[in-house]
């Protein structure tokens, strides 16, 4: 008999424990997944309601342009010619532009301080116009672009050594309707 | 013993200091030495009910900066003056100057009948030829005015002597002091720097109309850089080429048309309109850049920029179009021409070593002359009216600032000192005004 209930006591205890671990398992991941649950429904029925169009018109040019889609080029010193590494960021500037098909652009050309005010308003122009050139050899029809230059007048960095000379000679993309 | 050597070296400074003064005596201008005047003090007649010291200081100092300016008359130094007796408008005691040297005397007087006006009486003698009177002449004015008087004795002067007056010339020029780029004026000397045009967008390369009413430059105002001509008394803008990059107009010398650059036509060339029909001719055919046109005296030819070997050198051409020959043959950079107003020579930069220094070329010699060395990024060039002094942008002292020398490189001055000047274009026709 004392084995009998030694062997029942036993079999309680080890429910009882059996039990109290169950509970704890169950009790603590509960809560998580539905907080989980109530936060991902959430934005869903949100999405259909704006399409990613209706989301980038929304947006203002200055936010468009903050965001940084269209990447900048950079020239060779004195010339004008597009570098072959900077033809991806072209390809790529070329996708977004599709994909944006509305979007007109002005391409804005730039000169290191280091040629004459005169030259640099003639080189930039140059500048702007070979970058316009490759998007149009891309497929972005020309109408969607315009080229203006600012010779040596609004350098992006101050400085006299070579990555600044560099950073200025360059060629902006810049989104003037959407 | 001790002593003798502090003496040797006294001796030794003072022979040094007679030299260096007799080097500075002979100053040549030009091949003709320059005239020595004497100006004694200005002082006020007897009459003079107001006695303003600062205005008789201010004519004074003018009047003295003006003549020393000029390279064509030889001031001499005021303490000369004390080794001879007091000088006295009544009664000018001619020997005495001319044992100071002097070959011309000016004698000046102001009064001032009330606070607020000035008459400036002028008198210019003959020391040499026992005081002869050369010319004499009253100006006047009101109290605010006190330079622009003294700048017109000075003129008169200048004339006098068959010289250029450019006292009362202005220079047009782009600051950003007050925040972006903007077209300013301010006298030959850096006095009265004004705005010009007040906005938000960015204006550059500026040049006078012929009569100096009007300031021809690129604005950024409507997103492109457009070449206008602006009114300067009714403050109106004509939109005059607007398609692309239009740029460093000159306007012609003998008549009523302008040339400069534009890249209409899909690359930078150079155009002649005519501004009272409108009506345009294009100069230069390439594909390669054609820039910073700027007219002979004589109008019959153009200086200009053109990489048509492969990098920017300077070439004359007929007014047309035609006969074009090369200027510059060493170097691998040059533009900013400007011709000298008396036809024979040509301003223009080079760069060497990524450095830009300021060059004439002599035309009659063909050989070129260096003006600037060593001394930061010296741009922009441009011509006094009287082809004796050269108005630049430089950044030796940090940042860009206007800077006036003379023709072979002398007697630097700067004229601008708040936020960052360039692009400097002096008035370069006689005005009108002084034609009658």
């Amino acid at each position: 008999m004392k084995k009998l209930l030694t062997v029942c006591v036993l079999c309680l205890a080890m429910l009882t424990f059996f039990n109290g671990c169950k509970k704890e398992v169950q009790t603590e991941p509960e809560p998580q997944p539905v907080v989980e649950k109530v936060e991902e429904p959430a934005p869903q029925p949100e999405q259909p309601k704006l399409t990613e169009e209706e989301i980038f018109m929304q947006k203002t040019l200055d936010q468009i342009n903050s965001e940084g889609h269209l990447k900048m080029i950079h020239f060779d010193f004195d010339k004008y010619f597009i570098r072959e590494d900077m033809k991806p960021i072209l390809q790529k500037n070329s996708e977004w532009l599709l994909n944006h098909q509305s979007v007109e652009i002005v391409v804005e050309g730039h000169c290191d301080e280091r040629g004459t005010v005169e030259y640099n308003m003639a080189l930039g122009e140059k500048r702007a116009e070979a970058a316009m050139k490759y998007l149009e050899s891309l497929g972005v029809p020309s109408e969607r672009m315009r080229i203006i230059s600012y010779g040596k007048n609004r350098p992006l960095v101050k400085g006299v050594d070579e990555d600044s000379h560099f950073m200025n000679r360059r060629g902006e993309f810049k989104v003037v309707k959407k | 013993m001790k002593l003798i050597r502090p003496i040797i070296l006294l001796l030794l400074m003072l022979s040094l200091s007679i030299n260096a003064q007799q080097e500075i005596r002979i100053r040549i201008s030009d091949g003709v030495a320059m005239i020595p005047v004497a100006l004694p003090g200005v002082t006020f007649t007897s009459q003079s009910t107001v006695r303003n010291e600062s205005v008789r200081a201010e004519i004074e100092k003018t009047l003295w900066d003006d003549l020393d300016f000029s390279r064509v008359f030889r001031m001499i130094p005021r303490e000369h003056y004390k080794y001879i007796r007091e000088f006295d408008p009544g009664n000018i005691v001619f020997p005495d100057w001319e044992s100071i040297q002097a070959n011309i005397l000016v004698s000046c007087q102001v009064e001032m009948p009330e606070e607020h006006r000035i008459v400036m009486s002028f008198r210019v003698y003959d020391v040499r030829n026992g005081g002869r009177f050369i010319f004499g002449r009253n100006f006047g004015g009101k109290r605010e005015f006190a330079r622009l008087i003294a700048h017109r004795a000075a003129d008169e002067m200048m004339k006098q002597f068959g010289e250029t007056p450019l006292y009362t010339s202005k220079i047009v020029f782009v600051s950003n002091r007050d925040g972006n780029e903007e077209i300013y004026m301010m006298d030959y000397d850096g006095g009265r720097q004004r705005r010009i045009t007040i906005n938000t967008w960015m204006d550059v390369l500026p040049s006078w109309s012929r009569d100096h009413e009007k300031i021809l430059f690129t604005t950024y105002r409507n997103n492109n850089p457009d070449l206008v001509l602006f009114h300067l008394y009714t403050g109106k803008t004509d939109f005059l080429s607007t398609r692309r990059a239009n740029y460093s107009a000159d306007w012609a010398p003998d008549g009523n048309r302008i040339v400069y650059t534009s890249t209409k036509s899909g690359n930078a060339e150079l155009y002649v309109r005519d501004m009272d029909t409108g009506k345009e001719r294009r100069l230069t055919f390439n594909r390669v850049i054609d820039t910073t046109p700027n007219w002979s005296p004589s109008g019959r030819e153009i200086v200009f920029t053109s990489a048509r070997t492969g990098t920017p050198q300077i070439y004359i051409m007929d007014a047309e179009g035609t006969n074009v020959r090369r200027l510059t043959t060493e170097g691998n950079y040059h533009d900013s021409p400007e011709w000298s107003p008396d036809g024979t020579r040509i301003l223009f930069v080079s760069r060497i070593e990524n450095r830009f220094d300021i060059y004439t070329y002599n035309v009659r010699s063909n050989s070129i002359t260096k003006l600037t060395e060593n001394a930061g990024r010296n741009e922009n060039p441009s011509w006094s009216p009287d082809g004796r002094h050269i108005v630049f942008t430089s950044n030796r002292g940090g940042s860009y600032h206007i800077y006036v020398m003379d023709y072979d490189g002398s007697n630097l001055k700067r004229l601008t000192s708040r936020g960052e000047n360039k692009m400097p274009k002096w008035q370069k026709f006689t005005h009108p005004r002084f034609d009658n």
